[in-house]
């Protein structure tokens, strides 16, 4: 009896492991250098940037976002038209099988309304990102502070 | 002796031939230089800078900003909005860079915000906005009419989009250039997205060399 009970951790954690493992390989999503934009103190609508690669052999469709650190997330595009930028709502964004798009500074952009605490450098907040399949990508993304200047330096 | 006068008159005509053709290269290597420089700038300048007719806006410390404002400095005027996650960012970013490459340059220089947005950008919220970036950036708002009195004259668009119907948030569409104005003033160029910072920084070099 003892011997038994002494197994059933380690087999629950097995099973968790390869229930683990098995929801990682469903996953066709895979996210890369994700980050959010620090931002002034008051502010209420953020942007987050990240390249979205497909590593699966079938295209899939990213058809929206969320994350329990904000009150709402979509995907949005910047454009330039006739010098005049605009915002456009992006309802599915497409990945071709084993290609990936990226998000970056004026181009598609994830917008994130009403942070749920104040945001600052080196904190961390969770994205979920999901795909037509029904399937879900949880990633997290720092909060990093790009105001031109001095980024990416630590010398003072 | 009937050499004379005629000698004169060959001298004479070889002066004005040769002053005819010192003139004649001295203006084409003025005219090739002026057109090298213009060739070279990524901006859009002037033949002759712009005079700006009356404005009035209020700046973030609530001080009058108006044509005087633009006196005696060199300014550079992007139009945007603190509701705004992607382009203002990311503009400012690029702006502060501009201003830490031109820390070397003689001349007085201002970085200034104009808000599209003065419904919801107060003087508060737009200082904390641009201070963020830079503490000697400066934002501006005011009145619908002070903002349209100065946005006509510069072609600058922008509009109040609605994201989803009922909901309270909105953004705005507006024109994403960044406007350059000398110490009289006056609108002297103009930078279109995508905005460059050597490009910027190089060229407004060359305008200050010119300017002087």
């Amino acid at each position: 009896m003892i011997q038994i009970n002494r197994r059933i951790p380690a087999a629950t954690a097995l099973l968790f492991l390869t229930f683990l493992s098995t929801a990682m390989a469903e996953s066709a999503v895979d996210v890369e250098t994700p980050w959010i934009r620090e931002a002034p103190p008051a502010s209420t609508v953020l942007a987050a940037y990240m390249v979205l690669r497909n590593t699966g052999d079938t295209a899939r469709t990213i058809t929206g976002i969320d994350s329990p650190d904000f009150r709402d997330g979509q995907i949005h595009r910047t454009v330039v038209e006739d010098g005049v930028a605009k915002m456009l709502p992006v309802e599915q964004l497409q990945l071709p099988a084993a290609g990936s798009v990226v998000l970056e500074p004026g181009g598609l952009h994830l917008m994130l309304f009403d942070p749920r605490r104040p945001l600052r450098e080196g904190d961390s907040v969770i994205l979920i990102i999901h795909d037509s399949d029904g399937d879900s990508v949880t990633v997290h993304a720092p909060v990093v502070r790009k105001t031109g200047g001095h980024d990416h330096s630590h010398h003072h | 002796m009937s050499n004379s006068p005629k000698s004169a008159f060959i001298l004479k005509g070889v002066i004005i031939i040769i002053l005819a053709t010192a003139a004649g290269i001295m203006s084409a290597r003025f005219f090739l230089q002026r057109t090298v420089v213009e060739d070279e700038l990524a901006a859009t300048r002037f033949p002759v800078a712009r005079e700006i007719q009356a404005f009035e806006l209020v700046d973030h410390n609530n001080t009058v900003f108006d044509n005087a404002a633009l006196e005696k400095r060199w300014s550079f005027l992007f139009f945007g909005y603190t509701y705004c996650p992607d382009v203002c960012p990311t503009t400012l970013s690029v702006l502060n860079s501009i201003a830490q490459r031109l820390q070397d340059v003689d001349a007085d220089i201002r970085f200034v915000m104009v808000t599209v947005d003065p419904e919801r950008d107060t003087p508060e919220r737009l200082a904390e906005f641009v201070t963020y970036f830079n503490g000697d950036f400066l934002g501006v708002t005011g009145t619908d009419q002070g903002l349209e009195q100065l946005t006509r004259q510069l072609g600058i668009l922008y509009e109040r989009v609605q994201p989803e119907p009922g909901s309270e948030a909105y953004l705005m569409d507006h024109t994403a250039a960044v406007f350059l104005f000398d110490p009289d003033g006056r609108y002297h160029a103009v930078f279109s997205p995508p905005l460059s910072v050597e490009a910027i920084a190089g060229d407004f070099r060359k305008m200050l060399q010119a300017y002087q």
